[in-house]
């Protein structure tokens, strides 16, 4: 099975929320500065800039009322009296006035600006007039100019101040109308950023989820592998030594008691020649059988053949040897490029998985015939054993012996992939591939 | 407040807590009954809600038959044109000596119906004897003292007819020192019943309007001619201002050049301080001397207002009463032609936060040399008070304790319980009824009675009263300045008329010698410039003076009853 690390995975994820979060505070902080810019250039420059010219306003309201006065009060004073009063609003005017234009905004007019300034000189002066024709007694003249110069000067001043109100709640209100465009437009990409870091971190989620999921699966297939290897391992090991033992009390006890009821027989001294030589013709041959036993004994326990002639030749020795001795069909193929030497450290496992194989293919696979392939070339080497026999179960799991473990083991050990399959026309077939590379 | 028997501790406490609070030991007993009062103000009201009604009416106190007992007027209103139920008049009541009074209006001939407000008296024509003006809604009224009793009606022979207006404070003093007395008019607003307008807190119901919805009216001053006619020297003399809303006026002499100059306090309008350039020119300068706004820059609503020399500090110093929620204004004379608003940094402005207050005056009413504070409060529209029990529109006086012209305490509730009791309080006046050393108090209520306290000080202190009557300078010697100095202190006081709301003190001053028997040396800058000094002036004298020749009667105050225990000296 193949393990991918989550890490990976992880910080990609990791790094596409940061953009995520960068790209959004970057945004953020755009939107908020249009707005204080709106805010501060526009809204509050435009308030302050109407406050002054409500305060003009009032004081020229004020001036209206005294002019009234002026004119129509039929038991009133004269002109000249509202003097002082006129210089106190004067006062503050010129300084409402001088604020107002420091504030104004931009798109008012020179031309509009112009007039307003025209008109309050203009004024001025005519009042400056009234009061000195009142003050010279001239009351009539004084009134007269009042109500057709001052009047007519206030009416425009007043109506120009009016016009820039006006002109200024429109620029607020379009300025408002754009703050609250800006307002709903960060509103609407803050949803869609919560959306899309609620689904960014789901996924995440669920991804780590599942590979944490997958990551104990396969921990927990290796631990109950390693258990069982471990078992079998201490199993096979006391298997071997009984088996040794047994053959070594089997075969060779019985030989050589033979041998030595033989050496005895043939020591008596009423033994002729020819029995003497019939003893020792019959030692010769137990002995010769033993050997052999020892020369079995000693393939199985470690193959030389693998030393002496390579993994091509063990494979040919071990096909043939197997199928004389279980009477098993099988035909071995090469092929590829055989130039060079199988590592001994590869070539051991590459042999011994061949040996469980086949050994499987006898013992389970109630077949008569099987294939053994292998395939080289300078990079890698390739073994197949297929049969035609019953097959392995459904889930391999339960009928992982000791073999299949073992077998996986040594293609993990040379960094190969070992794989059971069941070919279409039935049987098994177990494929290795290991690397030659280093 | 409950006193529960089961909490010695907390009675303990009070106790203590009473014990360690300093006592003025002045009482004002309320002898409206026994002194024959019977007087209630008529605000015409009938539901139309007119701005006037809530504002009046004023009282004065003048000796008019010269038998030297303070005599009382009360002024009044009268039923609205169209909506007539009554009749009432202004009401003079004669002082039969040691403060009993008896009604004398319809002898008098002040049983005239005018729509009046406040009052103002002086000897404009220099004959002895007392004149009476009364500001009015409509036409003002000038009444001249005829010497046998009775008053007579000059406002057409004075030039003062087609002087209408909604008239508050009125005061008389020689602006331009010729020794002829020169009447000020301070106008509220322009308003008529015609010109009334509809104003609303719910929506539905009329109710009284504020001052911004009415525009402003210049005051009048008139010029005395001499041949008993007036001259309109408003323009002339620099006082023409048609935005001011003129409810108070106090005369003051704050840069001490020896020229009276006049205070104006306005409603929702910056205060004006009028200083007096000689020659009958005055100018305006309250902005730059610091008392046209509060001390966050904002116009009250002025109303009554007083100047006094508070601190013994040589220069009078100002109070004008504003609307709850404003505290009342108390300048400081800086003594370099500046004020400073102190109430807010000392007792004052915690005492009078709550009140909306309108009458208020300078006294010495335990005569310990420091001029106490008496402030009348009364709302104008029924609100629940949070001060003493308040209800409506009554409200608590504050009768402010003045402690080494440091720290102020409110003895209002040590005074008396008449004293204290919730009043719709507007128009206050004192003077010595019973000229037994210290003043008396008498307060006016809108729609209400008048009341009367006379001052049962328990205390030691004892006090000096000058009578002045000016030869070259006007006969009643408005303008005056009296220089008291005593145990190392010097207290100084202005012969004066107006101050406070609508109303008018006694002309003769009375000063507090705390417990010394006699004042060291006592010093009068008549108004004609002529500086006269005494020295070794025994307490308990009422010492009539005469420009030009000196102190030509001493009168003995009553004794009062000498109190068990006495207060160690201040």
């Amino acid at each position: 099975m193949v393990l991918f690390s989550p890490t990976s995975r992880s910080l990609v994820g990791l790094a596409v929320t940061l953009l995520a979060v960068g790209l959004f505070s970057w945004y953020a902080l755009r939107q908020v500065e249009g707005l204080s810019d709106l805010q501060t250039r526009i809204i509050d420059r435009n308030r302050r800039d109407s406050l002054q010219l409500l305060r003009i306003q009032n004081n020229l309201q004020n001036l209206g009322f005294s002019m009234r006065d002026m004119t129509t009060r039929t038991a009133g004073y004269p002109v000249a009296a509202w003097k002082a009063e006129f210089e106190r609003t004067r006062f503050d005017l010129d300084d409402a006035f001088r604020i107002e234009h420091e504030l104004g905004p931009t798109s008012r007019s020179d031309q509009q600006q112009q007039f307003l300034e025209d008109s309050v000189s203009q004024f001025w002066a005519a009042a400056e007039r009234a009061f000195q024709l009142s003050g010279e007694g001239r009351e009539e003249q004084a009134q007269a100019l009042v109500r057709d110069i001052l009047q007519t000067r206030h009416a425009s001043i007043a109506g120009t101040v009016a016009r820039f109100l006006v002109m200024n709640n429109e620029a607020e209100q379009k300025a408002a109308a754009e703050v609250r465009a800006i307002y709903s437009n960060v509103e609407r990409n803050i949803y869609y950023f919560l959306l899309a870091a609620v689904v960014v971190i789901c996924g995440t989620s669920v991804s780590l989820i599942l590979q944490n999921r997958r990551v104990f699966r396969s921990l927990d297939q290796l631990s109950h592998q390693r258990q069982v290897l471990a078992r079998k391992l201490i199993t096979m090991q006391e298997d071997m030594f009984r088996s040794i033992a047994r053959e070594l009390h089997d075969e060779f006890g019985q030989v050589l008691t033979a041998v030595g009821a033989l050496l005895a027989r043939a020591q008596k001294p009423e033994t002729s020649t020819e029995k003497l030589a019939k003893s020792l013709r019959e030692t010769q041959q137990i002995v010769q059988e033993a050997l052999d036993g020892v020369r079995s004994l000693s393939v199985r326990l470690h193959p030389n053949v693998l030393d002496d002639y390579g993994l091509e030749g063990a494979v040919e020795w071990y096909v043939r040897h197997i199928s004389e001795q279980t009477g098993l069909n099988i035909e071995c193929v090469k092929e590829g490029d055989f130039a060079g030497v199988v590592p001994p450290e590869t070539a051991i496992h590459v042999y011994r998985i061949l040996q469980e194989s086949i050994n499987n293919v006898v013992r389970h696979s109630d077949s008569k015939r099987a294939w053994v392939r292998l395939r080289r070339n300078a990079r890698k080497l390739e073994l197949e054993i297929e049969d035609r026999g019953v097959g392995l179960p459904e889930d391999p799991r339960t009928a992982e012996g000791l073999g299949l473990v073992g077998m996986r083991e040594r293609a993990e050990l040379i960094r190969g992939s070992l794989t059971f399959s069941r070919p279409a026309e039935g049987g098994t077939l177990v494929r290795l591939e290991a690397p030659l590379t280093a | 407040m409950t006193l529960y028997p089961r909490c010695p501790a907390l009675l303990v406490c009070v106790a203590a807590a009473a014990l360690a609070q300093p006592r003025s030991g002045v009482r004002l007993t309320d002898v409206t009954k026994e002194a024959g009062l019977a007087f209630v103000h008529n605000t015409g009201a009938f539901g139309a809600m007119y701005l006037p009604e809530t504002m009046g009416a004023g009282c004065a106190f003048l000796d008019y038959n010269g038998d030297g007992w303070m005599d009382i007027l009360l002024v009044n209103g009268m039923d609205w044109p169209a909506h007539k139920k009554q009749r009432t008049t202004p009401k003079l009541y004669r002082n039969k000596g040691g403060g009993a009074f008896v009604d004398v209006t319809h002898a008098s001939g002040l049983d005239v119906e005018i729509y009046g407000m406040g009052a103002a008296i002086g000897d404009y024509d220099n004959d002895g004897l007392p004149d009476i003006f009364i500001s009015a809604v409509g036409q003002n009224r000038l009444f001249r003292n005829k010497g046998d009793g009775r008053f007579e009606d000059v406002t057409r022979a004075a030039g003062l007819i087609g002087r209408e207006s909604f008239s508050a404070a009125a005061l008389w003093f020689d602006y331009d020192s010729d020794g002829r007395l020169d009447l000020f008019v301070a106008n509220y607003v322009r308003w008529t019943p015609e010109s009334d307008i509809f104003c609303t807190i719910d929506g539905r119901r009329k109710s009284y309007c504020t001052p911004e919805a009415y525009r402003g009216e210049t005051s009048w001053l008139f010029r005395n001619k001499g041949d008993g006619t007036f001259e309109d020297v408003t323009v002339k003399a620099n006082l023409f201002d048609s935005t001011s809303k003129a409810l108070g006026a106090a005369l003051l002499d704050f840069d001490a050049d020896g020229l009276i100059d006049l205070f104006v306090a306005n409603d929702t309008q910056p205060n004006k301080l009028y200083r007096n350039l000689g020659k009958g020119r005055f100018q305006e300068v309250a902005v730059a001397s610091g008392i046209a706004f509060s001390e966050d820059g904002k116009a009250r609503a002025g109303m009554g207002t007083d100047a006094a020399d508070f601190d013994l500090s040589g220069a009078p110093s100002v109070a004008v009463t504003n609307f709850n929620n404003e505290m009342l204004a108390f300048f400081r004379n800086t003594g370099d032609g500046s004020f400073k608003d102190i109430a807010p940094t000392t007792a004052l402005g915690p005492i009078t936060r709550g009140s909306l207050g309108f009458g208020c005056l300078f006294l010495d009413v335990d005569l310990d040399g420091w001029p106490d504070l008496l402030v009348a409060n009364g709302h104008i529209d029924e609100v629940q008070g949070a001060h003493h029990g308040d209800s409506g529109r009554a409200q608590s006086p504050h009768l402010v304790w003045n402690r080494g012209g440091r720290s102020f305490l409110d003895i209002a509730a040590e005074a008396g319980r008449a004293f204290v009791a919730p009043k719709v309080g507007r128009g206050v006046a004192v003077a010595d009824i019973d000229l037994d050393g210290d003043l008396d108090i008498l307060i006016t209520e809108n729609g209400g009675p008048a009341h009367l306290f006379r001052n049962d000080l328990q205390s030691d202190n004892r006090g000096i009263r000058f009578e002045l009557r000016g030869t070259v300078s006007n006969r009643d010697a408005i303008g005056a300045l009296v220089r008291v100095e005593v145990g190392g202190r010097k207290l100084s006081q202005l012969v004066k008329t107006g101050s406070s709301y609508l109303s008018q003190s006694e002309l003769p001053l009375t000063f507090g010698l705390g417990h010394n028997n006699r004042a060291d040396r006592v010093t009068i800058r008549w108004p004609s410039g002529r500086v006269e000094e005494f020295s070794n002036l025994a307490a308990g004298q009422t010492y009539r003076c005469v420009e030009g020749a000196g102190i030509r009667e001493r009168i003995p105050l009553a004794s009062r009853p000498r109190p068990a225990s006495t207060n160690g000296p201040r």
